[in-house]
């Protein structure tokens, strides 16, 4: 199955988001297992500090009553060591218990009871330790004797106890939460990573198959193209050989019609030749000048050979005319190029100065403006552009008034340059714009010598450069001619020829 | 060696019959007497030049000058001048190639392969007719060395 562009970005986007969205569940819920796990800890840390602040408080209370105790029976001062000791402490280590159980409020009537329990022990001790020394020990142990120290004492003791029990619970259950989170964060990892393992996996099937299918796609364009190129090539190495046939057989046609136009004008020659004996026997005084035969020969000999000679004469002229200009397209068509840099301004002055006079003979005046970068193109061939075109202006002159020829050029779009002659000679007919380019076709009064060809020859050179010529022109008004080349023939060679 | 032996007899071959009559006669008009031997095609002025065997032995003691049209019915004259300047019993005659052809490459052509003069028929009768003639005073003063 083919995977457009549109579905493999939407495969390859929706893939990124759940992959982003395990990725973010991963990070979300290991934060949240790191939290409680800092939270239990904290828990564990108080259970056992509650703990110890409970065991502390319970010896510090033991170590006072054992030291009344101990005083109480023998009445030495010694005994009484332990008691000095932590009697300080207890009230101390009562506190600091009461602050660590602050967060259990449950905790709070019980530990009031105890502060009560702890004064009225410590009081009961301190009147008995009093007693004693003060020589009255009978009254001391009838306190003691009351057991109402010993009830404060075993009170305390099951509070206490029972503060441990809850703080050992709690340490239980805070080590197996604590491996309960452990477990579930390892499990989110997992699953977490597989997910990523699958998206990723996905992903990178996806790509690829659609990178082989892009290579194949590809390999598939670059076997067209080259087909393409190919196939370019083979039609422009036909039109190559189709134009050099065509040139072939203008050069050849026009060869072998004048080797008959040799012998009609060479057996004209011969025949005026001989037109000369028979002129003079037809004309020899002692004719009989009455005899009809002697009359029709002088005629024949006189008038109707040299008539029909000349009409042979003027017609094979004409037609070794057309031949000869056949024969120059096609030997222009057939002449290598060869580009060089040019001026166009000089070029254009020179050719200008060679019809000088015939402009100046009339008050004719020709303007150049072509101020323009040098050209790479064929010398010859611009020569002979130009020159038929100028030619062109001063031969189709308006009678009426001097020549004005303005020769203007200036580069255009696609590396070009366009170069326009304007006359104000008597223009061509709307009806003959085109005609005019078609060989031995002229326009206009024939007052001028010509067969046809200077602007087909120029038609033709022009395109062989890579342009193009085309005109203006309003009847009795002026002509514009305008042609245009590209800058640099080389570039059009090369992409013709190779 | 004797006069007779020494006269030198001109092979004509071209194929258009009227350029072949034009031609001789505008010789005979410059006083050149020689034989002229005309071949309208390739084949036979080749049988004649270098004898039915294409040897070209039979030229012993002949005198010989051509005159060669390119554009032959059979063959192309280039064909007949490069066959002649080839073998060594006719390759010192002189060959004047006379044809209306006057591509460039053509002539460069029939120079490399021998020819002594290449001369552009004048479509111009009156230039042809010159031509012919200064021709004809040409022969009347060249010498032909005799084939061996």
């Amino acid at each position: 199955m083919p995977i457009t562009s549109q579905t493999f970005v939407r495969t390859t986007i929706g893939l990124m988001l759940v992959g982003l969205f395990a990725l973010l569940a991963i990070v979300g819920t290991t934060i949240w297992l790191v939290d409680r796990t800092q939270t239990y800890f904290d828990e564990v840390v108080e259970a056992r500090e509650a703990r110890t602040a409970a065991v502390d408080l319970r010896t510090a209370m033991q170590d006072i009553e054992t030291g009344q105790r101990g005083f109480l029976l023998t009445g030495n001062e010694s005994y009484l060591e332990p008691y000095n000791t932590a009697l300080g402490t207890v009230l101390p280590r009562y506190e600091t218990l009461r602050e660590i159980l602050i967060p259990y409020p449950q905790a709070a009537e019980p530990l009031e009871r105890l502060r009560e329990g702890i004064d009225i022990k410590l009081d009961e001790m301190a009147r008995t330790i009093e007693l004693t020394r003060a020589g009255q020990r009978d009254e001391a142990l009838a306190i003691v004797n009351t057991d109402q120290g010993k009830a404060l004492m075993d009170e305390a003791r099951l509070f206490f106890d029972a503060l441990i029990r809850a703080a050992d619970e709690r340490l239980t259950t805070g080590v197996s939460d604590q491996r309960a989170n452990a477990l579930a964060l390892r499990w989110a990892a997992l699953i977490g990573a597989v997910v990523i393992v699958l998206v990723a996996g996905g992903s990178a099937v996806i790509a690829m198959r659609y990178t082989r299918e892009l290579a194949k796609a590809r390999s598939e364009v670059e076997a067209l193209n080259q087909g393409l190129e190919e196939r370019v090539k083979e039609r422009t190495a036909e039109l190559g050989r189709a134009n050099e046939e065509i040139q072939r057989f203008a050069y050849i046609v026009t060869h072998d019609l004048r080797a008959p136009l040799v012998n009609i004008m060479g057996f004209t020659s011969e025949l005026e030749a001989s037109v000369a004996p028979l002129q003079a026997l037809a004309t020899r005084a002692d004719a009989d000048d009455q005899d009809p035969e002697i009359q029709a020969a002088r005629l024949a000999a006189n008038e109707d050979l040299p008539e029909a000679i000349n009409f042979i004469r003027s017609s094979t002229k004409k037609m070794d005319g057309l031949i000869n200009a056949i024969l120059k397209l096609s030997r222009e068509g057939r002449r290598p190029l060869r580009p060089e840099r040019i001026e166009l301004q000089s070029m254009l002055g020179a050719t200008a100065a060679a019809i000088q006079h015939q402009v100046s003979e009339n008050g004719g005046a020709i303007e150049i403006d072509a101020d323009v970068p040098p050209v790479h193109s064929d010398r010859l061939a611009l020569e002979q552009i130009f020159g038929n075109l100028m030619d062109n202006a001063v031969k189709y002159r308006d009678p009426k008034r001097p020549l004005r020829l303005k020769i203007d050029a200036k580069q255009a779009l696609g590396n070009r340059v366009i170069i326009e002659f304007a006359d104000n000679g008597r223009g061509i007919a709307a009806q003959d714009h085109e005609r005019v380019f078609e060989l031995f076709r002229r326009s206009g009064s024939q007052d001028q010598a010509g067969e046809g060809i200077g602007l087909a020859h120029v038609r033709g050179i022009v395109r062989n450069l890579g342009g193009e010529i085309t005109l203006q022109s309003v009847l009795g008004e002026g002509t514009t001619f305008r042609v245009s080349l590209p800058r640099d023939l080389r570039a059009v060679v090369r992409s013709t020829t190779s | 060696m004797s006069q007779e032996a020494r006269q030198v007899t001109i092979v004509m071959i071209e194929d258009d019959e009227g350029h072949a009559r034009l031609i001789e006669k505008n010789i005979r008009r410059a006083g050149v007497n020689n034989e002229i031997i005309p071949f309208a095609n390739g084949t036979e002025a080749l049988n004649f030049l270098l004898g039915p065997d294409g040897t070209g032995e039979v030229n012993q003691g002949r005198h010989l000058l051509i005159l060669l049209d390119l554009n032959l019915p059979d063959m192309t004259g280039v064909d007949i001048l490069d066959k002649v300047k080839g073998n060594q019993h006719t390759k010192r005659s002189p060959v004047i190639v006379l044809t209306t052809t006057d591509d460039a490459r053509e002539i460069q052509r029939c120079y490399d392969l021998g020819a002594n003069v290449y001369i552009t028929k004048p479509v111009n009768y009156d230039g042809f007719a010159n031509a012919i003639r200064q021709l004809g005073l040409f022969f009347s003063v060249m010498q032909v060395p005799e084939t061996a």
